[in-house]
Formats: C-alpha cells, structure tokens, sequence
C-alpha cells in the first residue's frame, strides 16, 4: 500500500488497489455477470427469450451447472476476502477503509447539499466515499444472502432436517428477489458511478491498472490525501520531481 | 440356413401388413377429409383422421378395423351412443380390450368412479392419450407435456369449482417441479423431465382424492412419497410443500412475506439510488451549461 509510480499521463498516481484486490474483483465481475446470465432465465422461465437463453447454454441442467460452479467460485471469493479482512486486521497500520460510522451519514447530506446547489462544497470524502461504501456492503450482503439461499434450494434434503420446508420456496423467492436488486443496483449505481460519470466516461481504469492519480485523489478522496502524507505515503511532489 | 427361412417367414408376414395398409386407406378416403364429424344432441365430434399423426402413434401398424372392429364396410352399422360423452365413454371399452388391466385400476379411480357416475367433465383414455395419436407413456414427449395434459382441467376453474377443487396448474409450472418440467418441455424435449410431473406423486390410472388416506399425497404419506425421488429428504422436507397453491398470508406465509419485503425494497433501493444518481447529473449539467452551481 502506498508504493508510489508515475504514468506516462496525468502525473504521479498512489496504489489504489492491490492486485490481489484487482484479482478478487475480476473473479466478482465474472462470475456476477454468469450468474446473472444463468440465473435470469430460470426466474424468468416463461418468457420467449429465457428459453432460448437455456437453448443457448444447452438446456436447463447445464444451465445450473454453469450457475452452481460459479456460484462456487464466488463463494470461494467471498470466504478469501473475509480472510483477507481479517488477516488485515493484524497489520500494525490501520485505516478502516469500509467501516461506517456518522460521517458517511453526514457525507451523504453533505452531497446532497453540494448536488442541489445548497452548499458550494463537496463533503471532504475519505479513501472510499459513501457511494463505494454502499456498493461495497450491498455486496457483501448480497453474497451472503445469494449464498444461504442459493444452498438452501441445492441442498433442500438436508436442510429440511433442520429448519422447516417452508424455507425451501421462501429461500427461491428471496434469491431471485435478491437477484433482481443486485442488477438493478449494479445497473444504475455501479455503472453510472464507474463507468457512465461524465468525468470518467467510459471507465475509471483504477480497479484495473490499479492506480488512481494524485490529482484525482486530491479532489475526489482528500481525507484520503491527509491521511497518506499524514503517513508520509505520498510520491514526490511534481516539482521536485521536474528538478532530479 | 436359418436365416433364409427367417427371412421368408418375414415377407410372408409382411404380406398381409400391405394389404392391410390399403384397408387403412380405404377409410381414409372419407375420414381423411378436413372437417369430417358426426353429430350428437350435445355436439359435434371430429372423426378427422391425420394419417401422419396416425403414422407417429404406438398404434401405427394396426389397421383401423382392429379397433374399429364393426365399421367393416360402408355405410356403418347404427350407432348405439346417443350423445358425443356417451360415444367417448364407450370408446373405452375399445381401449380396455387390449389394457383390461389399466382399464380395471383406472375404474376404482376417483377419475374411473366418475365415469361411471356419469360426470361430464371427467377424463376417458383418449382424454389424455388422444385417440389416434397416441404415444408411449414413458416417452420424453407424453411425460414433459403431462402438465398439459391434465391441466386442460385442472387450470379451468369453472370445472374444478363444480367438484369443490381448485385449478392448481398454474401454481405447479410456478413450482421448482413446474419449472423444471416446463423447461425440458421447451428446450429439450427429446430428454425426460426428471422432476416430478403429476403423476408421480398422484399416480396415473390410480388416481384418489387428496383426502383419501389411501392417496400417495395425502398428508401422511407426503413425505414417503418425496423421499421416492427426493431419498434423502429430511424430516420436515414436506412442509416446503406450497400445495400448487399462490402464497398468502394464511399459506406458505414465509414465503409470501419475503415476496413482500422484495416488492418493497427494491422499487425502495432503486429510488434512493435512481435519485442520487440524477442529483449528481444535474450537478454536471448546471457546472457544464448552467451559470449556477
């Protein structure tokens, strides 16, 4: 973290993103989309073009496999990423980067105010604003939901030992209701946020390359900003770089 | 040697099939004509026969008299039903010379009991195996098509009312079961279904009313009759049953509140984010266009 590079455009740039975490968000990007792809035409399997998606995939019980294996890789992820957060939390230097806390409340109304023309300031947002941060809970939540009842519906025999069979239909119910928010979510929040923003039209790149300009972070995540040079983690100034 | 004498047995016997053949088409002469019926006080009944429908049934080398063992020539001899229902129940008698022991077990039915008391509505073997078109039971085609088949009753509300039922196809192709089904159906209707179809829990030809004790699905037998596919299935895999009925707040309440909790938080979330989102756009346009920000 921290490790500092300059591209050949825009100046100096600070480590956004690790790439384990590039890594994870691959894995996270693929296997929501395929899951997406072969979950949507079983909720919906009366409609015309759900069929000839399964047609497509080659019938319904590959369409599941498809569904299930990387519904496994996904799970996968989500457990690597829990050992990831709490491994972290042994490191000596900690910033609580996805913790809520008031602030983020008071950001949002801050926002809110600066959006509409009330406040001629944007709230000063940390190293991820309220907007990742909701993005980054409504996933964890979703995977962890998305997981439970996913097993539930694969595995209804051995849960029925347990729990009562009524969670088996409520179980598919709150999967594909779950599914529906996570695309609708990910469709106006993810893609207006990351890809569609006037200011990064067509895409941010930092979850690929990895790095995010200074001169962004500056206006963007300025808390961010003090907390690095707080640290003494910030890159060479441009101008005494020009002088070496 | 044998072989020889195989062979020529085999084109004697194929003899007759061909001349048999062209008494089949002597009746087709008429009967394959669009249109053909005859009349009964309570309507018509459609005696058209597609001859290529006729070439894809299990049926396909009988020649029509085999059934049919009275209509020899033309004109046919009187006919003893006075009404289009009274020809069709008779026609099983037809069927039962052959499946005598189908014909004996589907009679103690509930559906057999009642034929015989004379109920309208109630299904007849060609009610479900067609007349002439009919194919294996075991086939990919009859087994995936079985919601179908008895859903031309049991999603008519007007006949399941008359004898106190409730139209439960609609439910049932909402249920993993019904999915599954409809999708083999649909996509791959050369395989089987290997989820349940009706009559695999309420049997075919045996068919009881669900408050028979006797029935597979009454309630206790319910979960022996899961665990028929579902083996390992737990001991409260049974109540995951929603009864092929729409969730309520008095049925399968679980999952009609999570139905609700959805129906909320999405148009919710989708609000609150719809919102913010068209807030940060139009901060864009009044900084790039506006004077005013």
């Amino acid at each position: 973290m921290g490790r500092t590079s300059v591209r050949r455009r825009g100046g100096p740039t600070v480590e956004r993103f690790s790439i384990a975490q590039r890594i994870e968000h691959f894995v996270l990007l693929l296997s929501f989309n395929i899951l997406a792809l072969t979950g949507l035409p079983q909720k919906y399997s009366t409609t015309g073009w759900a069929q000839r998606l399964i047609d497509v995939f080659g019938g319904i019980e590959t369409t599941r496999l498809i569904h299930r294996t990387f519904a496994v890789l996904l799970m996968a992820q989500g457990l690597y990423h829990l050992a990831a957060v709490l491994a972290s939390q042994r490191r000596q230097v900690r910033r609580h980067d996805m913790h809520l806390s008031r602030q983020d409340l008071r950001d949002v109304i801050g926002d809110m105010k600066f959006m509409t023309g009330r406040s001629r300031e944007r709230p000063r947002f940390g190293r991820f604003d309220y907007r990742q941060k909701f993005e980054y809970w409504a996933v964890v939540w979703g995977t962890a939901l998305m997981a439970a009842t996913g097993l539930v519906m694969w595995f209804p025999t051995f849960i029925s030992q347990w729990l009562p069979g009524v969670v088996i239909p409520a179980a598919r119910v709150a999967h594909g209701g779950e599914a529906l928010l996570a695309l609708f979510a990910v469709i106006i929040w993810h893609f207006y946020n990351a890809h569609f923003r006037p200011d990064i039209f067509p895409m941010d790149p930092a979850m690929f390359t990895g790095k995010v300009p200074l001169e962004r972070l500056r206006h963007e995540h300025p808390r961010e900003m003090d907390n690095l040079e707080a640290a003494g983690l910030l890159p060479p100034r441009e101008s005494e770089q020009a002088d070496k | 040697m044998y072989w020889l004498i195989l062979l020529a047995a085999a084109w004697i016997l194929g003899f007759p099939q061909a001349s048999l053949a062209q008494d089949n088409a002597a009746c087709l002469g008429c009967h394959e004509v669009e249109g053909t019926k005859i009349s009964f006080p309570d309507g018509g009944l459609d005696v058209t026969i597609n001859a290529k429908k006729f070439a894809t049934s299990v049926h396909k080398d009988f020649t029509c008299t085999t059934c049919h063992t009275n209509h020899t020539g033309y004109p046919h001899p009187p006919r003893t039903a006075t009404s289009r229902r009274a020809y069709q129940v008779l026609a099983q008698q037809i069927c039962a010379t052959c499946h005598a022991d189908q014909a004996q077990i589907f009679d103690l039915s509930v559906h057999g009991r009642g034929v015989r008391m004379g109920l309208g509505d109630v299904p007849v073997c060609a009610s479900c195996h067609t007349a002439h078109a009919v194919i294996r039971p075991k086939s990919a085609a009859f087994r995936n098509n079985i919601p179908e088949v008895c859903g031309n009753c049991h999603a008519n509300e007007t006949i399941m009312t008359r004898y106190g039922l409730r139209p439960v196809y609609q439910a049932y192709v909402e249920e993993f079961h019904g999915v599954t089904t409809r999708l083999y159906r649909l996509v791959t209707p050369e395989i089987r279904s290997p989820a349940a179809v009706c009559y695999d829990c309420h049997t075919a030809h045996t068919v009881r009313r669900v408050a028979d004790p006797l029935s597979p699905v009454a309630p206790g037998n319910l979960l022996a009759t899961c665990r028929t596919c579902h083996t390992q299935a737990g001991r409260f895999f049974a109540t995951a049953w929603t009864e092929h009925r729409i969730p309520s707040l008095r049925h399968s309440t679980l999952v009609y509140l999570v139905q609700w909790f959805y129906l909320i938080l999405i148009p919710g979330v989708v609000g609150v984010l719809a919102i913010l989102t068209v807030m940060d756009l139009w901060h864009w346009a009044v900084t790039r266009w506006g004077g005013r920000a």
